[in-house]
């Protein structure tokens, strides 16, 4: 039988006040968050903004500077073993043995949390099933296709049914189909009752599988919430692209001038010489004016595009900067 | 320490699928043994062929043939009469040693004291057995010209006579002959100069030098596969199943002990393979073979543990795989694994006996040509578990301490 606890409660997932220095760089800074049962928790955030230090201070790779984080109940320092027992962690790299078939990785990794007997070779068996590859089971993994490896590493992060799982970026590196594949185990993993927290940089990722999010940069939580509290934040306003050519000063200035001229809830995302990305209402209605204003600078237009907000857009509000950057 | 097991069973299935590490580590040994035992362990003695020539056909060329035929000259050189052409050839060819050719004439040259050329031709490609044949002409022809010396007024009577010999001709020279042999067999036998053989001290029978071998081929296969084996905590860094291991719930420690024990099974079957060789070969009794592999088998976890401690204190695998093999030579030479110790002067021995290896080899070595099995001493055996306790400590502390985590 899997050695994970018998869970009562609904958090499953806790962490407070998280920090981890190195030296004088704070990769993680006062982080606090919590993950439900049956839920799915993204954590989202550039690369490098501390998504995975964060991971592996829960999962036990690495110390916490200060604070705390609990899996299961179980403090992930002081009662390090409990708490991993109950963890199940799919590391962005793959983590395989290459020239040990696809079965023996699954029951090596099961023995690993503990399981035996029986209940291992149930367990095997149903998670072959699960990741599909129930007939390249006695395969080496170094034969296997990329997807069917990310599948693999999910199923041995998997075999010991932990109660909470932590995925990091899993999707990085994967083809359409295997990204697919793998987003309804994770659903399938979420409706069985599993607690999982899933990193990424991909906001359609989260906006698609989280139940809730928090949005990290340099090392701290700018935005955490449900995706709807998240988009609620941006109200009913556009996100508009304007690329061309655009001189920085007068074009801030002249910007500034149109918000001043009673157009309230427009917002500057972005500004480079060659883009600008504004938000607002309605903004169809006010595109004459903005590009009377941006011709005014001496700027032009030569692509227009207009989208809905989204969290990419959110994250754009917060920091100012690209997500994918 | 169920773990221990599983990660045992899991190191041996890996390394069933890397048969050609192990075929590696297996040959490099065997083949430096086969070829050092072919070259010192063999009996067999060399054996020439001289192809003779006779264009004379008398009694004084027949006596020269058989010169090369007698005695222990016979056992290196066989002599075979041919024809100039087909000899010519057959040297030329790389078939015979040498060709000699006894010219028409020869004798009645000898006997008139008239210059004569024998002619003789060596095969390039051979050294030692040429050599030989020149020696023995060289020789055969200085003892021709001494017998003219001593026995020329002899020689002119017998040559000067046209009808046979009456029976007191006869006589006269056999007297004249033996009178001249008295004369100087006082000078000859025995020789003027006396030599006083003096035994030298009784030294304790020494094993054969291709035994003495055997030990340091057998442990340049220990530490080629201990080696290998220690990469393996890179190649698991690198796969990221170390960091994975660190997520579980399963201890660092057991993992170490099934990885050690699966390196004591895999070095156990590499150096057991060139072990039974060895006593097949040398004829050592079976009742040997299992102290010594178990000794090997406990030499192969210590040197994989250091290998494996060594290894893990370099940043990077290449680096780490460099220097360790850097570190594989010099120890094999130093180790006895090129010269056996036992032949190797007292200090440099003594120096060869501290390298990690030397000390296996060198206990190795007494246990295969002790008279009984279990010949190494108790303190050898307790400073080897030690050794191996102590490296694979460190492993642990190097696992812990951040490799597995990185």
């Amino acid at each position: 039988m899997p050695q994970s606890d018998t869970v009562l409660f609904t958090t499953m997932l806790t962490v407070k006040e998280l920090s981890k220095n190195y030296g004088d760089f704070v990769a993680v800074d006062r982080i606090s968050f919590s993950a439900d049962k049956g839920s799915v928790f993204g954590l989202l955030g550039p690369n490098g903004a501390g998504k995975s230090t964060a991971i592996n201070c829960i999962a036990g790779l690495l110390k916490p500077t200060s604070g705390h984080a609990t899996v299961a109940g179980h403090d992930v320092v002081s009662d390090g073993k409990a708490a991993r027992r109950n963890l199940g962690v799919v590391p962005q790299e793959l983590a395989l043995y290459e020239d040990l078939p696809a079965i023996e990785n699954l029951r090596y990794w099961g023995k690993a949390y503990g399981l035996g007997g029986q209940a291992l070779e149930d367990r095997v068996t149903q998670v072959l099933e699960y990741i599909g590859l129930n007939d390249r089971a006695k395969d080496m993994p170094k034969e296997f296709s990329g997807g069917m490896k990310r599948r693999l590493n999910f199923g041995c992060g998997i075999v010991h049914k932990p109660p909470v799982i932590l995925l990091d970026e899993p999707t990085v590196g994967v083809d359409p189909q295997s990204r697919a594949r793998l987003f309804d185990m994770v659903e399938a993993e979420r409706d069985a009752g599993a607690c999982i927290v899933y990193t990424t940089h991909y906001m359609e990722e989260a906006e698609r599988l989280c139940d809730s999010l928090a949005i990290i940069d340099h090392g701290k939580l700018i935005a955490q919430g449900s995706v709807d509290e998240l988009r609620a934040k941006l109200g009913a306003r556009d996100v508009l692209q304007l690329s061309g050519h655009f001189p920085v000063e007068p074009t801030k200035q002249a910007i500034s001038a149109l918000i001043e001229r009673g157009n309230a809830d427009l917002e500057f995302l972005a500004q480079e010489e060659d883009s600008i990305t504004l938000t607002l209402s309605n903004a169809s209605q006010h595109l004459p004016a903005i590009f009377e204003a941006v011709s005014g600078t001496g700027g032009s237009v030569s692509e227009t595009s207009l989208r809905s907000p989204n969290l990419e857009t959110l994250f754009l509000l917060l920091t100012g900067t690209e997500l994918r950057e | 320490m169920s773990f221990a097991l599983t990660s045992f069973k899991k190191d041996i299935a890996r390394w069933r699928q890397d048969y050609m590490a192990t075929l590696i580590w297996l040959a490099i040994p065997l083949l430096t043994g086969g070829l050092i035992t072919t070259l010192m362990g063999s009996d067999v003695k060399p054996h020439g062929t001289l192809l003779l020539v006779d264009e004379d056909q008398t009694f004084l060329s027949e006596l020269i043939v058989g010169a090369y035929s007698a005695g222990e000259l016979g056992e290196l050189i066989s002599v075979e009469k041919t024809d100039f052409d087909a000899g010519f050839q057959r040297v030329n060819d790389g078939e015979a040693s040498g060709l000699l050719v006894i010219p028409e004439g020869f004798a009645q040259a000898f006997l008139e004291s008239e210059p004569v050329t024998l002619t003789l031709r060596t095969n390039p490609s051979q050294t030692i057995l040429p050599g030989i044949i020149t020696n023995v002409t060289e020789i055969l022809l200085d003892a021709g010209f001494y017998a003219h010396q001593l026995f020329g007024d002899e020689i002119e009577i017998i040559t000067s006579m046209t009808d046979d010999p009456s029976d007191a001709q006869v006589a006269a020279i056999a007297v004249a002959i033996q009178n001249k042999m008295e004369s100087v067999a006082p000078k000859l036998f025995p020789p003027v100069i006396e030599i006083e053989i003096i035994e030298p001290p009784a030294q304790e029978p020494r094993p054969p030098l291709a035994l003495l071998f055997m030990p340091g081929i057998i442990l340049m296969a220990v530490v080629f596969s201990a080696n290998g084996l220690a990469g393996d905590f890179w190649r698991e860094r690198e796969q990221g199943t170390l960091r994975r291991l660190v997520f579980t719930s399963a201890r660092m420690g057991e993992f170490l002990v099934g990885k050690a024990l699966a390196a004591a099974v895999i070095i156990g079957f590499v150096g057991g393979f060139t072990l039974v060789l060895g006593f097949l070969y040398h004829g050592i009794s079976f009742a040997k073979l299992p102290s010594s592999l178990v000794w090997i088998a406990l030499s192969g976890i210590a040197l994989f543990a250091w290998f494996g401690a060594l290894q893990m204190l370099f940043s990077n695998q290449k680096t780490a795989s460099i220097i360790s093999m850097m570190l594989v030579f010099p120890l094999l030479m130093a180790g006895g694994s090129f010269f056996p110790l036992a032949i190797l002067p007292g200090w440099i021995a003594a120096i060869g006996r501290i390298a990690p290896n030397g000390f296996m080899a060198h206990n190795l070595t007494l246990e295969i040509t002790a008279p009984g099995p279990w010949s190494i001493s108790l303190l050898s055996w307790f400073t080897l578990i030690v050794a191996a306790a102590i490296g694979l400590s460190i492993c642990a502390w190097r696992l812990r301490a951040g490799f597995a985590r990185t």
